[in-house]
């Protein structure tokens, strides 16, 4: 008799523990989703079933899954934050957010999250937003798989895809990103990564990293984006088996590396970019196993750079291969494949038996003086060049390869 | 009567040349001299002037300070900074009223906007919650 009192009560006290699941649509008794996050309670999922809905800004300020059934629209306005996350473990997947409006004072966005922890965005379409997922001082979330558009036009101000700022331990997958100004936007963000993610067609950068320590990106595609992507006042980012592609103009580059430290760029492809990477103030960076195809310049390293290792590489098809600003020179180049070397190799063990400069003269004559362009190709500075090669005058002579390799790496 | 033109022509080519106007930011597309990032917020901006009229823009007022400071040789004539409370339009330096710090967020991180009046400086500084500054202050603080 007594136990089944103590079955009839755990029957009870656990019946009031099981989640709740509660239906927002047109033919549901819920019809709006503010009513139903008022109603819901902590670990409650809601589901939101299909059509448009045009609520304001939408808060989640509880613990709950928040779950859009093919496609729901929630609509800003063009003068709301579309959905504002204020909770711990929030779950935001499936939805079509759009027009959250321009402001130029505050920033108005598809989905922000407020100083929160493991917030989770899968799935979602944000479309023409100002920026579009927001993460501010959050730490173990996880933003996935999200199509982000919006309309930028070069003159005009627009905020970026998805911006973190001061945050630890995020991973971003799978998003793709076009239209704002910087694709991914990283600020203060620690221990994180961004992987397979395909950032296109933005206005400055496809990626952007500023303050951020620690962090890794990995296979990416970062495509004709207004100047490629910079990296700036980090250390310990390592960057692996991404592509940059397509990154034309006077002040666009493949990567931008400025004041970067104890770095690793390993197996990226550079390709049709004006400078495949340019490197200011970098210490300690080892290039390795990357390829630089059809670039204006493969790589710009400014005499600011120290202690620096390339190594392995292939150079194809680039006008200039290295260029540099200064006679000092405080890197090491070894072992990489330069299609404009001409040497031989007599013993046959894959290594140039002479050295290979892969500072031209004209590059340094280019890089002090932009106009010289013109007399590129021309009959006497091909002579110059060749006669600088035998006698460096101008060019640092310890800018030298000391084993070029006779074939491109496999990479 | 040739050569009068032909003077006229050199002068105005002569003219023409050194000017004391900034040359507008074109937004997402100059690069900051400084800091190599592409200027895209017009309300954080500077731009200076040098002597020989050679122009130098910025994404922070950060940036055109220690861009000023770090080189010795050139001599500087205008400073230029962002009016915040307007688009991407420039005024001078010296007589812009400055806020720092609060809830002011540029580009680098300077944190610091200007306004051409003290009254718009002074209805921005409660939002902002940040500190009045002259060009002074601003340019000695880095």
């Amino acid at each position: 008799m007594k136990s089944s009192w103590i079955i009839f009560f755990n029957i009870i006290f656990f019946q009031t523990l099981v989640a709740n699941t509660i239906h927002v649509g047109s033919n549901y008794p819920v019809k709006s989703i503010k009513k139903a996050i008022s109603i819901a309670k902590a670990g409650d999922t809601i589901i939101v079933n299909k059509g448009t809905y045009r609520e304001g800004n939408i808060v989640i300020d509880k613990k709950i899954v928040f779950l859009g059934k093919n496609l729901p629209i929630l609509d800003g306005q063009d003068k709301n934050e579309v959905l504002s996350v204020k909770a711990d473990s929030v779950v935001v997947k499936g939805f079509k957010l759009i027009n959250s409006g321009h402001a130029a004072l505050e920033d108005p966005c598809g989905i922000k999250v407020y100083n929160k922890t493991f917030v989770r965005i899968y799935d979602n379409v944000l479309d023409n937003n100002f920026f579009g997922i927001y993460l501010q001082n959050c730490n173990n979330c996880i933003v996935k798989g999200n199509t982000i558009v919006a309309y930028g036009k070069a003159e005009q101000l627009i905020g970026n895809g998805i911006h973190c700022w001061k945050s630890d331990n995020l991973q971003i997958i799978a998003n793709t990103i076009s239209g704002h100004r910087d694709g991914i936007y990283f600020e203060f963000v620690t221990n994180s990564v961004i992987w397979r993610n395909i950032s296109t067609n933005n206005i400055r950068y496809g990626l952007h990293f500023m303050f951020s320590n620690d962090d890794s990106y990995i296979t990416n595609v970062f495509k004709n984006n207004g100047a490629g992507v910079a990296v700036m006042f980090s250390k310990k980012v390592k960057m692996f088996n991404n592509y940059f592609e397509e990154n034309w103009g006077d002040s666009a580059y493949g990567l931008l590396l400025k004041e970067i430290a104890d770095s690793y760029i390993f197996n990226n492809k550079f390709v049709k970019n004006t400078s495949g990477i340019y490197m200011e103030g970098t210490t300690r960076i080892k290039v390795e196993k990357n390829e630089f195809v059809s670039n204006g310049w493969g790589m710009k390293i400014q005499a600011s750079c120290m202690d620096n290792e390339i190594v392995n590489n292939n150079y194809l098809k680039n006008t200039f291969d290295i260029s540099t600003n200064g006679s000092l020179v405080l890197n090491t180049f070894n072992s990489n494949y330069w299609d404009k070397y001409e040497g031989y190799d007599l013993d046959k063990n894959g290594v140039g038996d002479v050295p290979y400069h892969p500072l031209s003269l004209f590059a340094v004559l280019t890089e002090t003086n932009a106009s010289t362009i013109l007399l590129y190709r021309s009959f006497m500075i091909t002579l110059l060049d060749k006669s600088e090669k035998v006698l460096p005058s101008i060019t640092p002579d310890n800018f030298i390869d000391k084993t070029p390799l006779m074939k491109s790496l496999p990479l | 009567m040739k050569l009068l033109f032909a003077n006229l022509f050199v002068l105005f080519v002569l003219v023409s040349c050194s000017s004391d106007e900034p040359k507008p930011i074109k937004l997402n597309s100059d690069a900051c001299d400084f800091c190599k990032m592409t200027i895209s917020n017009g309300k954080f901006g500077a731009e200076l002037i040098t002597e020989k009229g050679r122009f130098y823009k910025f994404d922070d007022v950060t940036c055109m300070v220690q861009f000023a400071k770090s080189n010795t040789v050139v001599a500087y004539k205008y400073y230029y900074v962002s009016d915040y409370s307007k688009d991407n339009t420039l005024i001078i330096a010296e007589q812009s009223f400055f806020l720092k710090g609060g809830a002011i967020s540029s580009p680098m991180r300077g944190n610091t906007i200007a306004f051409s009046t003290k009254k718009e400086a002074l209805a921005f500084q409660q939002k902002f919650n940040a500190e009045l500054k002259t060009w002074k202050e601003i340019y000695s603080s880095y």
